[in-house]
């Protein structure tokens, strides 16, 4: 009875406790029934595509049109939400998926719509950090009236804050994000997180500074970040200290590069100014 | 009674719908854009229907836009090196300068609006592209006043075609949406009217070249080829990086 045991293996796959009846059903309909869990493919052209690595860096960002679709299915996210709760005690690892799978009511199996394992669990971390930003920006006191280096060092100080239930997980999750395979998705997720910072802060250069902020709120994040995984303070007030320090340099770095710069382009329109007022046709 | 104008107003504007698409609207749209219309629709008590960018279209948007500040910073950076050594020769095409200068300013701040708004990154070769251009503006000008005006000539040619382009696949966006039934927001009927406002003050521009004795540079045809295939090259790379 074929069709009978796919349903009995969707049911098993939907959040239910049939367990018991699967014995009978040959395991070719439970593995056909395991493709409704996973996310769509290519035979699908409507669907937009959902991994993260495949979504467009930073594209356009229109301020009316719906906006893209999370980059994680229905199911993908209630299985890593449940799992994320799990972290603190079991880590970012494939035992806190399985567990999550569980009390999301899957089968320990469907974790296997992760081909990325504890990565997964990463991302999500990262993803759902970096968007609830947004929103944690209305709850920080005064935003409206600080300049953009204070917007910016309370929205970073918010997204360290972020890792705090985390954080004796963290060192281990840097060190699977520094593995070949996921360096460049870790590498782009900084990337947006500092775009993201930047963007709610209210920046609106659009010159080579551009490049430069985000390259440097990056470095002084991951660094924080990594600073933050030692720090026993309460509070982490250690690690308070060290971010405010650390964009504190930035800021002289950023003021010298300026003035060097103002200093050079004014000379050298005085000298061009000196050369034609001696009636040199240049 | 403060709400009735209001409501009327709302309902004449869904009653008549706006099509991009048809040669009245054009016109409508390029030169006089009507707020009242706007306030009008975006207002309603039915909220309009937009689509969802898809990913292509949405990199296509980032890349016009890049494009667009980059050739506009350098089209300031060429009027403004350009001016001292042709005024020194030619006072006369003072207000004519400025005139131009001011317009392209005026460009060059609204796609840099746009950008932060849009959440677009600039060029990475920003700098390339500025003393490019300022060597470009500096070296015609003191080939004398037809290059500069050859040069001139070149780039506007070159920028109001690529423009064209531009506006022509939004267009077709924008009549896709229509076709499927959604709504066309004012966010997208804004960059249309935007872009094709500033295409026709780039062909104003080519016109005072070419009334400027631009064709008269000598060899006409190298320096306008040279200057066209590097406008081509920039707005290819400019597209990319």
């Amino acid at each position: 009875m074929p069709p009978n045991c796919a349903a009995v293996a969707r049911l098993l796959l939907r959040p239910s406790t049939a367990t018991a009846t699967a014995t009978s059903c040959p395991l070719r309909a439970i593995r056909a029934a395991s493709t409704l869990v996973r996310p769509p493919t290519s035979a699908s052209p409507q669907t937009t595509p959902r991994s993260l690595s495949q979504s467009h860096p930073r594209p356009y960002h229109s301020t009316t049109h719906p906006p893209p679709p999370s980059p994680f299915t229905p199911t993908e996210s209630a299985i890593l939400s449940a799992s994320y709760a799990h972290v603190p005690t079991h880590g970012f690892t494939p035992s806190s998926l399985a567990l999550g799978a569980r009390a999301a009511g899957y089968l320990d199996i469907s974790t296997s719509i992760f081909p990325e394992g504890a990565f997964s669990l990463i991302k999500w971390h990262l993803y759902t950090q970096r968007t609830a930003l947004a929103g944690k920006k209305d709850s920080i006191a005064g935003f409206e009236s600080m300049s953009l280096t204070e917007r910016v060092e309370a929205l970073t100080w918010e997204r360290l804050m972020g890792n705090g239930e985390v954080v004796g997980r963290w060192q281990e999750a840097l060190a699977i994000m520094a593995q070949p395979t996921y360096v460049f998705a870790s590498v782009k997720e900084l990337a947006e997180l500092a775009d993201e910072i930047w963007y709610l802060a209210g920046d609106v250069s659009v010159d080579p500074t551009w490049y430069t902020k985000r390259a440097s709120l990056s470095a002084i994040y991951a660094a924080s970040e990594l600073f933050m995984t030692n720090d026993r303070s309460p509070d982490f007030s250690e690690t308070w200290h060290f971010l405010r320090r650390r964009l504190a340099e930035a800021g002289e770095i950023g003021d010298a590069t300026r003035s060097v710069r103002e200093w050079l382009s004014f000379t050298a329109s005085a000298g061009v100014n000196v050369l034609r007022s001696k009636g040199v046709p240049i | 009674m403060a709400p009735t104008p209001l409501l009327l107003r709302s309902a004449a504007a869904t009653s008549t719908p706006l099509r991009l698409t048809t040669s009245t609207a054009r016109r409508l749209l390029s030169t006089t854009p009507q707020p009242a219309a706007s306030t009008g629709t975006s207002t309603n008590e039915t909220k309009p229907k937009l689509k969802p960018l898809t990913p292509s279209q949405k990199a296509f948007l980032s890349s016009a836009l890049r494009v667009n500040q980059a050739g506009e910073l350098a089209a300031t950076l060429i009027y403004t090196s350009q001016t001292p050594p042709l005024l020194r020769r030619e006072p006369h095409l003072r207000p004519l300068m400025s005139h131009m200068y001011e317009q392209e300013a005026a460009h060059l701040l609204t796609f840099n609006t746009l950008l932060a708004k849009h959440r677009v990154r600039p060029t990475a070769l920003y700098p390339l592209w500025s003393v490019l251009a300022t060597g470009l503006g500096w070296g015609t000008a003191m080939m004398g006043k037809e290059a500069a005006m050859a040069c001139t000539e070149a780039v506007e040619t070159e920028i109001g075609g690529h423009y064209n382009g531009q506006i022509r696949t939004l267009l077709e966006m924008v009549g896709q949406w229509e076709a499927e039934g959604y709504d066309v927001g004012e966010e997208f009927r804004e960059l249309i009217s935007t872009l094709r406002r500033i295409r026709d003050e780039e062909l104003e521009h080519l016109d005072h070249a070419v009334e400027h004795d631009a064709q008269k540079a000598q060899p006409h045809w190298l320096l306008t080829g040279v200057i066209r295939a590097g406008c081509k090259g920039a707005i290819w790379v400019s597209e990319r990086v």
